[in-house]
């Protein structure tokens, strides 16, 4: 077994914990987490950044991990159904058109997300919003 | 001198990280390959909460365990200054959970095994120290605020000086708290 | 936050007003109790006996909604005392007379009724205050979670400022963000007033910088916040109407205030999207699924509630079975495919666009982060020497145009909805520590569901339970004006009589499914923390113990897990 050791930030406050992630290389998967020296965390973590990352295996215990795009091909009420990243991506941006067209760009509503993506997603999220729809309609879970 | 883990209240935030080391430390890892349900949740101290205080509360692995005494079938013993449960030997008849003055003891069923009439079969549940485990009490280990020791004999005796001190200082004269 | 976590412990008095940190963020509650250990005195602000109150020097258990009354009451002593530091008044600030007018009223006396808490206690904490010389104030949702919120953060600004306590080493003023990634969110400009950087869009200058650096015309219209979409979906004219909804790692129909009106504009919408890493109860309304890489499946940056931009690093690969796309990704070809092209090979290429478009972060380069783990903006300068910045107004400098802090006069406002005969009670929402959010994430960890699972609890004082007739454990409906859930009663002496609690983690035990869309008028912050409700025993345990067995088999089916197969060792 070859171990790596992966720092990151925890996800699960704003205290910005470092940790280290000792993970099974030829298995992809993660075996531990240590906590990692940070300037915020010193060395210690709670119980979310040592016991909260096997979520990540798709335990089904609360929800089931998204693997595939899914749409409802057949409109509201139809049954969401796999499709392929170009056709999820290409009837997204035709729906989306045709709304802008058809309402005008205030008509969409963005969110960022606050929490797992990270700072680049939240930037290229508004960027869309702002460039590519036209709007300023973008906000996020920060009041909730 | 027996060790024990002792925990301070003015340090405790009630976080409970202490309670899942232990499960962790006592199931192993396997928790995280196996199905969600297909193991037990049972850690061997509880994190209470009063008006005044938040501590977690485990056995305190007396020198003279009131446990033991009262085990009918020799399921409870001392080894290495640590009092420990057999499990197999224990018959869940809970008397030491009722002679445990600090309420430490618990009956917890266990694993997956049945007694003949089907039922699942408890036993006596207690903290063990982290017995033989690599590196001492889990709980001690992970807590973020240094809230819980394994108190030695000399932590002990070092903890009684500091509190004869104390005594000391308040029963004397305030200049001399000044001159200290 | 105006200083940084590490610099808690140094300070010489935390007032730590409406923060739960033991339970919102272990790890900062740490360097409170450092602080205590290093001789720090402690005031704790909360209507309940949290554990920093119990460590506390003077806990002032205050009535929920009285937050402003207090804090007003508190500058008045201050002012009274002559407690203030004339200089820094003086040099530092702006406004401080009409400030001094209006807190004439809040005497301790006057205010007794409205805070429930004695005048003495009140005086103490001004002093206590007013003259330890280094006094850091934390606030938390207790704060920022009421319909006059805003309002209150300048209020506890206003008593930092009289006082002197900004621009040096643990004093200031701290919010203690909640959720991981809420300042990166805003850094962004995840805002419907702001570019990143906190750059406003209605200034013309700005908005011509960024049209120059992303090629197109922008819109000088300041957008609609997220807490107002079900009115805007609902209620608006047809011309105003919001007609599609692209909700990206979030689920409203969980966390949002008055659930029943959230359904009702997710099925109102013409195109709901859904970006996320698992189903949620969104994902039920919508029409297009798109599945992104979780975290630790993903390289980035994330900025932590003072300000410190730092690393996430891809830790594992997303599972082989999953046909997942990085969340920038997924945007960027939507984006293209839209007319407006992006591409992008990785985050730091995002990055370096994001800090050049924004002064204050301009220093933090992924070189420097790699480095120095941890950098605090404002960081302006690429050279290696920028580390970041501590704590921000050094030398009492702020960031209004003269220069100066301004002082804030306002009075203070009940909340919006009252006990009343039918709903007795107080209803206040707070959060379970070893879960996250819409728990979408934790709930699904092993050992993290092992602590607490479905319905949670409802924290109530013991002699209201008796009065109600209802134990530890029971479950019981609770019940507001909009709607109700049913949970497990937890009796406890830390909470008064005249109020219950609820964390908002649950999905059966839905706290928001009572909670009121009443919004603060500057943030938009709906009052999680008080409304209505009224609390009813259940006859029928065993009928209520198979009803919440039902639902969560319920909920577990409709997120996607076929119960029938049975779990499977992974």
């Amino acid at each position: 077994m070859t171990i790596k050791e992966v720092q990151t930030t925890c996800a699960y406050c704003g205290a910005g914990c470092q940790i280290l992630f000792k993970v099974d290389q030829e298995q992809n998967k993660i075996l531990e987490a240590v906590p990692a020296p940070g300037r915020t965390n010193d060395g210690t973590l709670c119980l979310k950044g040592h016991y909260g990352w096997d979520y990540i295996n798709d335990p089904q215990i609360l929800t089931k991990r998204l693997k595939n795009p899914l749409i409802r091909r057949g409109g509201k009420g139809a049954p969401l159904e796999e499709v392929s990243w170009d056709e999820a991506i290409s009837y997204t941006a035709r729906r989306l058109t045709e709304i802008k067209e058809k309402h005008g760009p205030d008509s969409i509503m963005c969110t960022g997300s606050a929490r797992g993506p990270g700072n680049e997603a939240n930037y290229v999220m508004q960027k869309f919003a702002r460039a590519a729809i036209g709007t300023n309609n973008v906000d996020h879970c920060a009041r909730i | 001198m027996n060790r024990y883990v002792q925990g301070d209240p003015l340090l405790c935030i009630g976080c409970r990280t202490c309670t899942i080391a232990c499960v962790v430390a006592h199931e192993g890892k396997r928790i995280y390959e196996i199905d969600p349900d297909g193991y037990d949740f049972h850690p061997r101290l509880k994190v209470i909460k009063t008006f005044n205080v938040s501590v977690p509360v485990q056995c305190k692995h007396c020198e003279n365990p009131a446990c033991k005494a009262v085990c009918q079938s020799q399921a409870i013993y001392v080894q290495d200054g640590t009092v420990l449960v057999d499990r197999e030997k224990c018959i869940g008849c809970k008397s030491c959970a009722d002679a445990c003055p600090f309420g430490a003891i618990r009956m917890v069923p266990l694993g997956f095994e049945t007694n003949p009439d089907g039922t699942r079969r408890s036993v006596a549940h207690k903290c063990d120290l982290c017995f033989g485990l690599e590196g001492g009490p889990a709980c001690k280990r992970v807590c973020p605020t240094e809230a819980l020791r394994l108190v030695e004999s000399e932590d002990l005796a070092e903890m009684l000086a500091l509190k004869r001190g104390n005594v000391l200082l308040t029963a004397s004269a305030p200049e001399i708290n000044r001159v200290n | 936050m105006s200083n940084g976590v590490h610099e808690i412990e140094d300070s010489k008095l935390l007032f730590v007003f409406g923060y739960n940190g033991a339970d919102s963020h272990p790890i900062v509650a740490r360097r409170i109790v450092r602080a205590k250990r290093k001789g720090a005195q402690i005031i704790c602000v909360d209507p309940r006996r949290i554990e920093t109150a119990r460590i506390a020097d003077l806990h002032l258990q205050l009535k929920n909604g009285s937050n402003l009354a207090l804090v007003n009451s508190i500058a008045h002593v201050i002012i009274e005392e002559g407690l203030c530091d004339d200089k820094f008044i003086e040099e530092h600030s702006s406004g401080f007379d009409e400030f001094k007018e209006l807190c004439k009223k809040y005497s301790p006396e006057a205010v007794k009724d409205i805070t429930q808490i004695h005048p003495d206690d009140i005086r103490k904490a001004a002093r206590m205050y007013a003259t330890s010389g280094q006094s850091m104030i934390l606030y938390g949702m207790g704060v920022c979670q009421f319909a006059q919120a805003v309002n209150v953060v300048k209020g506890l600004a206003n008593l930092a400022i009289m006082t002197g306590n900004f621009g040096r080493w643990a004093v200031g003023i701290g919010p203690v963000r909640g959720q991981n990634n809420v300042q990166g969110a805003c850094d962004m400009g995840a805002l419907p007033n702001s570019y990143p950087g906190y750059q406003n869009v209605t200034v013309p200058e700005i908005r011509a910088k960024f049209e120059k650096a992303w090629g197109v015309p922008l819109s000088d219209k300041v957008g609609i916040p997220l807490t107002q979409v079900p009115h805007y979906v609902l209620h608006e004219s047809e011309a105003k109407k919001i007609r599609a909804y692209y909700v990206f790692g979030e689920d409203p129909a969980q966390s949002d205030p008055d659930l029943a009106e959230v359904r009702e504009s997710l099925e109102k919408l013409e195109l709901v999207i859904l970006q996320d890493i698992y189903m949620n109860r969104t994902g039920i309304y919508a029409d297009v699924i798109l599945p992104s890489t979780g975290w630790n499946e993903h390289d980035g940056v994330f900025s932590c509630c003072d300000r410190g931009f730092q690393r996430i690093r891809k830790v594992v690969n997303p599972p082989a079975d999953a046909n997942v796309l990085t969340d920038w990704e997924i945007i960027s070809r939507i984006s293209t495919a839209m007319g407006y092209p992006m591409k992008y090979d990785n985050t730091e290429e995002i990055w370096n666009e994001v800090i050049d478009l924004c002064p204050s972060f301009t220093g933090a380069t992924y070189e420097k982060l790699e480095k120095y783990v941890n950098i605090q903006w404002p960081c302006r300068s690429k050279g290696m020497e920028d580390k970041g910045t501590s704590f921000l107004h050094k030398d009492g400098k702020f960031a209004n145009p003269d220069g100066k802090a301004k002082f804030s006069s306002i009075d203070w406002q009940p909340p919006t909805e009252l006990e009343n005969d039918e709903f007795p009670l107080i209803f206040s929402t707070n959060r379970e520590v070893g879960h996250y959010s819409v728990r979408t994430m934790s709930g699904n960890c092993r050992l993290l569901r092992n602590l607490e699972d479905e319905p949670g609890w409802i924290q109530m004082n013991p002699e209201l339970c008796e009065e109600l007739g209802v134990k530890h454990g029971e479950l019981v409906k609770v019940i507001s004006k909009r709607g109700h859930c049913v949970t497990r009663c937890l009796p406890t002496d830390r909470v008064k009589k005249q109020a219950v609690y609820m964390t908002y983690q649950w999905w059966i035990g839905a706290c928001n499914e009572l909670t009121i869309a009443s919004l603060d008028p500057i943030s938009n912050t709906p009052e999680y923390k008080y409304c209505a409700c009224r609390v009813e025993k259940i006859e029928d345990q065993a009928w209520a113990e198979s009803y919440v067995l039902k639902e969560y088999e319920n909920i577990r089916r409709s997120m996607g897990i076929e119960l029938e197969k049975g779990r499977k060792a992974i």
